[in-house]
């Protein structure tokens, strides 16, 4: 087995477990409470990642800049992620419903980076407004 | 038609994530995964004083807290799996739709944690989004 199918699994075994965690903590903290205490708790691994790399990270400001909006843009997004297991959602589709924004990303590259779309592309944004049709039923 | 309130939430979740994913995208651009992992946590610091419910958060049970505090640091976890799975050889094109199946593990470990079952239908909806998330993530 490769090395990074191992690698792979702990994600599965890191983020299934995350899930499942939001859900439980959500049904009674604020999904404000619970995305400062989502914050809080990753940053024993940001410290980790620090001190490994001896405290020195590049300095391109168009990085950082970036980076920056994509925590601001992701922390908005997980507060909704929460309010909508507190709405009383069930978690298996509320995780795979929200673990579909890829459907957004492919609709922004098309618009603003003038991407074109693959025909898997088009057959994935199929299967996603069937799903999309079945969840909001 | 009646549509249930998450699924409006998770609306504006799917197009806030779909943005985070672009600047995420133009982050690595210009540096490393591992320092965009520690400003993307800057950018959730940044976040934090407008979503703060101030005392009301110290009065929740222990396990409660617990559950918020754990779901950070597994999620920032996966992340750093992620980026060590591409280093040990993984490709991106490979690594990154796989990585998408997690809700896999919650669709299987639902009924016994949190006392959830699906419905047929609703089992449908989730293969199918699995099956889409793949495709656009390839």
């Amino acid at each position: 087995m490769a090395g990074w199918f191992w690698w792979l699994l702990f994600c599965f075994a890191c983020w299934g477990p995350y899930a499942l965690l939001s859900k439980l903590g959500s049904n009674e903290i604020s999904a404000g409470g619970m995305q400062v205490l989502f914050t809080l708790g990753s940053i024993p691994v940001v410290l980790f990642v620090l001190a490994r790399r001896g405290f020195k990270l590049e300095k391109n400001r168009k990085g950082i800049l970036y980076g920056l909006t994509a925590g601001v843009f992701s922390a908005a997004g997980s507060l909704g992620f929460f309010a909508a297991f507190r709405s009383g959602g069930n978690a298996s589709v509320i995780t795979t419903a929200t673990g579909m924004y890829p459907v957004v990303t492919v609709l922004l590259a098309l618009v603003f980076l003038r991407e074109r779309l693959t025909w898997v592309q088009v057959v994935g944004l199929g299967f996603a407004t069937v799903a999309f049709f079945i969840f909001s039923h | 038609m009646h549509i249930a309130p998450w699924c409006w939430i998770v609306g504006i979740v799917l197009v806030l994530w779909g943005f985070t994913a672009v600047f995420q995208k133009l982050t690595t651009n210009f540096i490393s995964a591992e320092s965009t992992l520690v400003w993307r946590t800057v950018g959730f610091l940044l976040f934090m004083p407008f979503v703060y419910p101030g005392k009301e958060l110290y009065h929740h049970s222990a396990h409660s807290v617990a559950y918020g505090f754990l779901a950070g640091l597994l999620c920032a976890l996966g992340c750093l799996g992620l980026f060590a799975a591409m280093k040990a050889g993984g490709k991106a094109s490979i690594v990154g739709p796989l990585s998408a199946l997690y809700p896999i593990i919650v669709v299987i470990l639902s009924p016994f944690v949190l006392h959830e079952s699906i419905t047929a239908l609703q089992g449908l909806g989730v293969l199918c989004g699995l099956i889409a998330v793949v495709l656009l993530s390839i």
